[in-house]
C-alpha cells in the first residue's frame, strides 16, 4: 500500500554552479534565524520567551516527525515516545541523584542510550522486508501507550500520574534557554537539510518512492529505515530533555499518544518534507494554543482539528508546500528562469573493473523451481541453467507463470520448491537486496523509478551500494558503468539529468530503469515486457541495445516478451512456458516453428479450410 | 440503424503512453464482431476504454447512438451493455448461485433465469451452493458466461473467453453464443485469439495490433487465410 | 473462578461491541477510521440525551445510531470519500475529524464527566456467582450485532453487493454495482455501530468528551490483526480480551490494560495479513 500524498513533494534542488549547493540552501535562512535567536531576548516579554523555549524543544521533535514521515514515508505516532524517554531520563536522574556536572552527564547518556535501545527495538519491529507502511504506523501508536503505562505504574520512580517535578535542574538564564533551545534548532534544521539534500539523503526519498525498486537496486531498505528510526529518536530524546531541562517537570503527556498525534497535526499544518514547515507548524500552534486556550479554550482546538482535516483532504503539503506551489506559479506567469532548467551534472565512465574473461559460465540455474498459492500451482519443476554472453526469451500465453518464474529468480522467499544459483551461488531465502548482490538485476514489467527524483538521482541511487555517497553535498560528477551510460545517451536522457523522472515519457521511464539497472554492473539481467508500450523505434533501439550488452559483455539476459517477431530477432534461446511447465527449451529456429507454439497461441484446433461457417 | 456500439476515433493508454490510437467501428444490432490479434496488442485495453475502466483521451464510445464515453462503470451495465471479463472474472469466495445473482441488478429475475441455465449448461445449475473457485476452469468460464447472458444485454463484451479451454467447451460455448444473437438479438464483441471459434461464430473481424485496426472484412472462405496472415509469428 | 469466566466472556463480548463498527469500514473500504472513538463517544452522548428524556432504554442503543450513523454519512461524503487513494491520511483526516467531534461535544455539553444509571440493575446468580447482570446483558448485545450484522451481509442484496465490492471492486463495478453507494452506506452502518456501542458501554463507565480514546487502540488492534472477518474478530476478542482478564487479575491491572497493543502487534510482525484466513 502506497500512500500517494507523502510522496506528493520533494526537495526540488536548485544547484548554482560555483558554490555548494548546501550552503545556499540552508546559509541564509540560518543567519535570519540566529539573528532572531540573538535578538529575541531584548524584544519579546518574559512569558513569550517562556513558551517560545518550550515550543522549540517541541518543534526539534516536530522535525524529526517530518524526517520520518515527510522524507521517508513513514507516518509515526511515536515520536512522543522518545521525547518522553528523554525528559523522563532527566527527571529521574536529577530527582534520584540531585543535580551536578556527572548527574547531567549521565541523565544524558541515559537518554541517548534509552532512545537509541527502543528506536532499534521499535525499527527491528516495524521494519523487514514485506512490511506495510501501516504496520510501522501501528507500532508508533503502541509505543507511547505501553511507555505512558510503565510510567503510571513507576510509583514514585517515575511520579506515576502527576510526573516528576521539584528536582533541581541547570541554571541557566530565561534568555540563555532561549538561545540555547534557538541554536539548537537552527543546527538541526541546518544538519537535516544539508543531509537531506546530500546524494546519502536521496535515499530516504527514493525508498519514499519506490521502496521495491531501491531493494532490487542492492539496498537494504530495513536497514537504512531502522537507522533514521535510532537517529531520530535520539534526536527527540535529546528534544525532550532540553525540553524538561527547562520547564523542571515530566509529566505522561510528554509522552504519550495524543502528543504524538499532535506532532503529526504541526507537521501537516506547516508542510511536510519542508522541515522549516515543520518547525514553524510547531511553534505557531504551540504559541497559539499558550495565548488562545485560556480565552477560547475548545474553540482554539476545533479550528486546529478543522484546519487539520482542510489541509490533508485538500492541501496535503501544508503552508510551505503551498508557499512553494504559489511562488512556483507565479515564476512561471512572470516568466522567469524555470527551476530545473540548468543540470550541473556531468556524466562520466567508470573504469571496469577487471572484465571477466570470455567464458561461457552458467549464471542461472532453476532446479525444480515450483510456486504454489494454495491449492494452485503457477509454476511445476521449472529447470533450465543459461549462460553469459546468452539472451533467453520466456514466451507463453497470459497465465503461463511467466512473470512468477521472474520472481522466483530474483527474490529467494518466492518459490514454494527447489533452488536456484546465481552466478554459481545458491540464493536460499535470501532477500531481493542480497540477490542483487550476487549480480542480478530485475527490470519491472511496468517502468519502475523514483518519480520525485531527477534523472540523474535516479542513477546515483543505483550507484549507492559500490560508490558510498556523500553525507554532506550532492556530486556534481555521475560515473556510471559504460553500458548504462551507453544507454543514458543513446536514450536522449542525456540531456534531462536534471529532470524529475515523474515528467519522462513512459519510452524513456523505461530507458531510465534500464540504465538504472545497468549501472549495478550485473552479470544476469531479468526483463519484463520491456518493450510495452514502446514506439517502433523505440523498440528497434531498444533491441539494438540489448544484443550489444549480450555480445559485448557478456550479459546473461532472461527476457519475458510478448511479441515474437521482436523474440526472434533478439533471442539466441527460447523456452516456452505453458501451464507452470517448461513445454519447449531450444534455438530460436526450433521453438518457433514447433507446432505446439502455434496451438498453444492460436488456439486447439485449428480449422480445415473451407468448411469455415458452421 | 443505430449501431448498437459505435467506436469513433477512440484513443487511451496508462500514464504518458498511448495504447489504443484512435480505434473506430461499429457494430450493429444483433451483429457478433470478432477483434482478433496477439496477446499485449492492447485488445484488453479497447475493452476497458469501452467500459471506462480506462478513460478515454480522445474519441467516443456511444451505446444505440447515445454518448456513453465518460460515464462511471457501474452505469452502463444498466444501458444494456454485459462484460465477460478474461482474468479475474468471478467472486472466488462466493456460491455459483451468488456469482450469477451479481449478473442481474435485482433478485427478482433470478429464479426465472435459473431455467434459461439449466438449458445452456446443466452443470452449472447442479452447483449452485458450491463456491465459484472449486469449479474447473471449464465450469469457470460457463458462469462467467451465463452471469452475463441472464442480463439479456443488448451488447456483450466477451475477452478472450475461449483462453485455454477444451474444444467441448468451447463448441458449447459457441452454440449458446449463437443461440442466444439468434433468439434475442444480442450483439456481440469478441476478443478472441482462438481462430476457428471467431471464424465459426463471428459476422465480420477485424485484427488489431499495437493497437490499431491494421485490417477488417466480412467473415468469409478467404478470412481464415487473411487472419492467419496477421496471427503468424 | 466463575467470576473469571465470566468476566473473560463479558470482557470478549464489549470488545467485539466496540470494534465491530471500525472492522466494517476497515473490511469494506480498507480504511482505518480513527473517528471511531469520537462516534463512540456521540453515542454516549445520544445515550444520556435519551436517559434525560426519560426515553424507554431500549431506545437509547437505536437514537445512538441514527445519529451516528447520520453524522458519518455526512462525513464520509465531505471527507473520507476523497481519500480512499490515500489510507495513510485517511487515518489522519478521521484523527482529525474526531478531534473537532469531541471539541464540538466540549462545546454543547461541557467537559465534566457524567453518569448513565444502567437499565437493568443489579447482579444475577450464575452457577453459585452473583454477577452483574448488565454486563451479561452486554454478551447477548453482542450476539444480536453479530447475527444482524451476518444476516444484513449474507441475507440481503445490498450484503451481497458489499462482499463483491470487498473481494474484487472493479468487478462488482462491471457488473453494475455502484460501489461509491455501498461505501457511503458501510461507513454510515460502521459509525452507527460505533455510536451504539457507545450508548451500551455508558452504564459501565462515565460519560466525557474523551471517553472514546480509550477504546480506540484495542478496537484498531483487534481490527488489524481480525484481518476485516467478522467470525476472526469475535475470536480474537476472545482471546486477546481472556488474556487481558488474565493478565489484569494475576499479575496487574497495568500490564493487563497493554496486553491486547502488545500481543497484537506481536502477532501482526508474524502474520502481517491478519488471521481471517489461518
Amino acid at each position: 500500500m502506497r500512500d500517494r500524498g507523502s510522496a506528493l513533494r520533494s526537495m526540488a534542488s536548485v544547484p548554482q554552479p560555483g558554490m555548494p549547493n548546501w550552503l545556499i540552501r540552508a546559509g541564509l535562512p540560518a543567519l535570519v534565524g540566529a539573528a532572531l535567536v540573538v535578538a529575541g531576548p531584548w524584544i519579546l516579554d518574559t512569558y513569550m520567551l517562556n513558551i517560545l523555549v518550550r515550543a522549540l524543544f517541541v518543534a526539534i521533535a516536530a522535525l524529526t516527525v517530518d524526517v520520518l514521515w515527510g522524507f521517508s514515508g513513514t507516518l509515526t505516532f511515536g515520536q512522543s515516545a522518545f521525547f518522553g524517554i528523554g525528559a523522563y531520563a532527566l527527571a529521574i536522574g536529577f530527582t534520584q541523584f540531585g543535580f551536578g556536572p556527572w548527574q547531567a552527564l549521565l541523565s544524558l547518556a541515559a537518554a541517548v542510550g534509552m532512545a537509541a535501545a527502543v528506536a532499534g527495538f521499535v525499527g527491528w519491529l516495524s521494519f523487514y522486508p514485506g512490511s506495510t507502511p501501516l504496520y510501522a504506523s501501528v507500532i508508533s501508536l503502541v509505543l507511547p501507550i505501553i511507555l505512558v503505562q510503565i510510567l503510571y505504574s513507576g510509583g514514585s520512580f517515575t511520579g506515576s500520574s502527576s510526573g516528576l517535578v521539584g528536582f533541581e535542574s541547570f541554571d541557566l538564564s530565561l534568555e540563555g534557554w532561549f538561545r540555547l533551545a534557538g541554536a539548537t534548532v537552527i543546527g538541526a534544521l541546518v544538519v537535516a537539510s544539508v543531509a537531506l539534500s546530500s546524494d546519502a539523503g536521496r535515499v530516504l526519498s527514493a525508498m519514499r518512492d519506490n521502496d521495491e525498486r531501491c531493494t532490487y537496486l542492492g539496498i537494504d531498505t530495513s536497514l537504512v529505515r531502522i537507522g533514521l528510526t535510532v537517529i531520530t529518536g535520539v534526536v527527540a530524546a535529546l528534544a525532550g530533555f532540553g525540553y524538561v531541562g527547562f520547564s523542571g517537570v515530566a509529566a505522561p503527556e510528554n509522552a504519550g499518544f495524543v502528543f504524538g498525534t499532535q506532532l503529526v497535526v504541526m507537521v501537516a499544518l506547516g508542510g511536510r518534507g519542508s522541515l522549516i514547515g515543520a518547525v514553524v507548524g510547531a511553534v505557531v500552534i504551540e504559541v497559539a494554543s499558550a495565548y488562545l486556550s485560556s480565552s477560547l479554550p475548545f474553540v482554539w482546538e476545533l479550528i486546529v482539528g478543522v484546519a487539520f482535516v482542510v489541509v490533508i483532504v485538500v492541501l496535503p503539503g501544508g503552508l510551505f508546500g503551498s508557499l512553494r506551489d504559489a511562488a512556483t506559479a507565479l515564476r512561471g506567469r512572470i516568466g522567469a528562469a524555470p527551476v530545473l532548467a540548468l543540470s550541473p551534472v556531468t556524466l562520466a565512465t567508470l573504469e571496469r573493473a577487471a572484465v571477466a574473461p570470455d567464458r561461457n559460465d552458467v549464471v542461472v540455474e532453476a532446479d525444480g523451481v515450483s510456486k504454489h498459492f494454495g491449492s494452485l500451482s503457477v509454476l511445476s519443476g521449472v529447470s533450465f541453467t543459461a549462460r553469459q554472453g546468452e539472451l533467453v526469451s520466456i514466451v507463453g500465453p497470459n497465465g503461463a507463470g511467466k512473470t512468477t518464474l521472474i520472481r522466483c529468480l530474483a527474490d529467494g522467499r518466492e518459490r514454494s520448491e527447489g533452488t536456484v544459483r546465481i552466478a554459481g551461488h545458491a540464493i536460499a531465502r535470501l532477500a531481493p537486496d542480497r540477490i542483487v548482490g550476487l549480480g542480478l538485476g530485475r527490470k519491472f514489467q511496468a517502468a519502475s523509478v523514483f518519480e520525485t527524483l531527477s534523472v540523474a538521482d535516479c542513477l546515483r541511487i543505483a550507484r549507492v551500494k559500490s560508490d558510498p555517497p556523500s553525507f554532506v553535498g550532492a556530486s556534481p560528477l555521475l560515473a556510471l558503468p559504460a553500458a548504462a551510460r551507453a544507454v543514458v545517451e543513446s536514450s536522449g536522457l542525456a540531456e534531462r539529468l536534471g529532470e524529475q523522472a515523474r515528467f519522462l515519457s513512459h519510452g524513456l521511464k523505461q530507458a531510465l530503469e534500464l540504465a538504472m539497472v545497468l549501472a549495478l554492473e550485473p552479470r544476469v539481467l531479468l526483463l519484463d515486457e520491456p518493450t510495452a508500450g514502446l514506439t517502433r523505434t523505440e523498440r528497434q533501439v531498444f533491441a539494438g541495445v540489448l544484443t550489444e550488452l549480450v555480445a559485448r559483455e557478456r550479459l546473461c539476459v532472461l527476457i519475458i516478451e510478448h511479441d515474437l517477431d521482436f523474440v526472434r530477432q533478439i533471442s539466441s534461446r527460447i523456452i516456452l512456458l505453458h501451464r507452470g511447465r517448461v513445454a519447449l527449451d531450444g534455438p530460436v529456429a526450433d521453438v518457433v516453428d514447433d507446432p505446439l507454439i502455434r496451438e498453444i497461441y492460436t488456439g486447439n484446433n485449428r480449422p480445415q479450410r473451407g468448411e469455415v461457417m458452421s | 440503424m443505430i449501431a448498437a456500439l459505435e467506436l469513433v476515433n477512440l484513443t487511451s493508454g496508462y500514464g504518458s503512453s498511448s495504447v489504443v490510437h484512435g480505434v473506430s467501428l461499429e457494430i450493429a444490432p444483433g451483429e457478433i464482431f470478432a477483434l482478433v490479434g496477439k496477446n499485449g496488442m492492447g485488445k484488453s485495453s479497447l475493452l476497458k476504454t469501452i467500459l471506462s475502466f480506462l478513460p478515454a483521451w480522445d474519441g467516443a464510445v456511444r451505446l444505440d447512438g447515445r454518448d456513453v464515453t465518460r460515464l462511471a462503470p457501474f452505469r452502463k451495465r444498466a444501458l444494456g451493455l454485459a462484460y465477460v471479463p478474461q482474468e479475474q472474472a468471478l467472486f472466488q469466495d462466493l456460491s455459483v448461485r451468488d456469482n450469477l445473482r451479481l449478473g442481474l441488478s435485482d433478485d427478482r429475475g433470478f429464479e426465472a433465469s435459473l431455467a434459461a441455465i439449466s438449458g445452456w449448461f446443466p452443470v452449472l445449475t447442479a452447483r449452485l451452493s458450491q463456491r465459484a473457485g472449486t469449479l474447473s476452469g471449464g465450469e469457470q468460464k460457463m458462469l462467467i458466461v451465463a452471469r452475463g447472458l441472464i442480463a439479456e444485454p443488448r451488447l456483450l463484451l466477451l475477452d478472450e473467453v475461449t483462453e485455454g479451454l477444451q474444444p467441448s467447451v468451447v463448441d458449447r460455448l459457441a452454440e449458446v453464443l449463437a443461440e442466444t444473437r439468434r433468439d434475442r438479438g444480442t450483439a456481440m464483441l469478441l476478443v478472441e485469439q482462438h481462430l476457428s471459434f471467431v471464424l465459426g461464430l463471428a459476422d465480420r473481424f477485424a485484427v488489431f495490433k499495437r493497437g490499431e485496426v491494421v485490417d477488417s472484412g466480412r467473415v468469409d472462405a478467404g478470412s481464415a487465410e487473411r487472419i492467419d496472415e496477421h496471427m503468424r509469428l | 473462578m466463575i467470576t473469571l469466566v465470566l468476566d473473560i466472556i463479558t470482557t470478549a463480548a464489549i470488545l467485539f461491541i466496540v470494534s465491530a463498527g471500525l472492522l466494517i469500514v476497515f473490511g469494506v473500504m480498507k480504511i482505518i477510521n480513527f473517528a471511531h472513538a469520537a462516534f463512540i463517544t456521540i453515542g454516549a452522548y445520544a445515550g444520556l440525551g435519551a436517559s434525560r428524556l426519560g426515553l424507554s432504554p431500549v431506545l437509547a442503543p437505536a437514537l445512538a445510531f441514527l445519529a451516528g450513523g447520520l453524522i458519518g454519512v455526512a462525513a464520509e461524503r465531505v471527507v473520507v470519500r476523497r481519500l480512499y487513494g490515500r489510507p495513510l491520511d485517511a487515518i489522519l483526516a478521521t484523527w482529525g475529524l474526531s478531534i473537532v467531534i469531541g471539541q464540538l461535544v466540549t462545546l454543547a455539553f461541557g467537559r465534566e464527566v457524567q453518569f448513565v444509571p444502567a437499565p437493568v440493575s443489579g447482579t444475577v446468580m450464575i452457577l453459585g456467582e452473583d454477577y452483574s447482570s448488565y454486563r451479561l446483558l452486554m454478551v447477548l448485545a453482542a450476539i444480536v450485532i453479530a447475527a444482524l450484522f451476518t444476516g444484513l451481509l449474507n441475507g440481503t442484496r445490498l450484503g451481497l453487493s458489499t462482499r463483491a465490492v470487498i473481494m474484487n471492486e472493479t468487478l462488482a463495478q462491471g457488473l453494475g454495482i455502484d460501489s461509491t453507494r455501498v461505501r457511503l452506506i458501510t461507513f454510515g452502518i460502521g459509525c452507527g455501530l460505533a455510536a451504539t456501542a457507545g450508548a451500551l458501554i455508558t452504564p459501565l463507565a462515565s460519560v466525557d468528551p474523551n471517553m472514546g480514546l480509550s477504546w480506540l487502540i484495542g478496537a484498531f488492534m483487534l481490527v488489524m490483526i481480525s484481518g476485516g472477518s467478522l467470525l476472526t474478530l469475535g475470536l480474537s476478542c476472545i482471546v486477546l480480551g481472556g488474556l487481558q482478564v488474565l493478565a489484569s487479575t494475576f499479575i496487574s491491572p497495568i500490564l493487563g490494560g497493554l496486553t491486547i497493543a502488545v500481543l497484537a502487534a506481536v502477532a501482526l510482525r508474524l502474520r502481517p495479513e491478519g488471521f481471517a484466513r489461518a
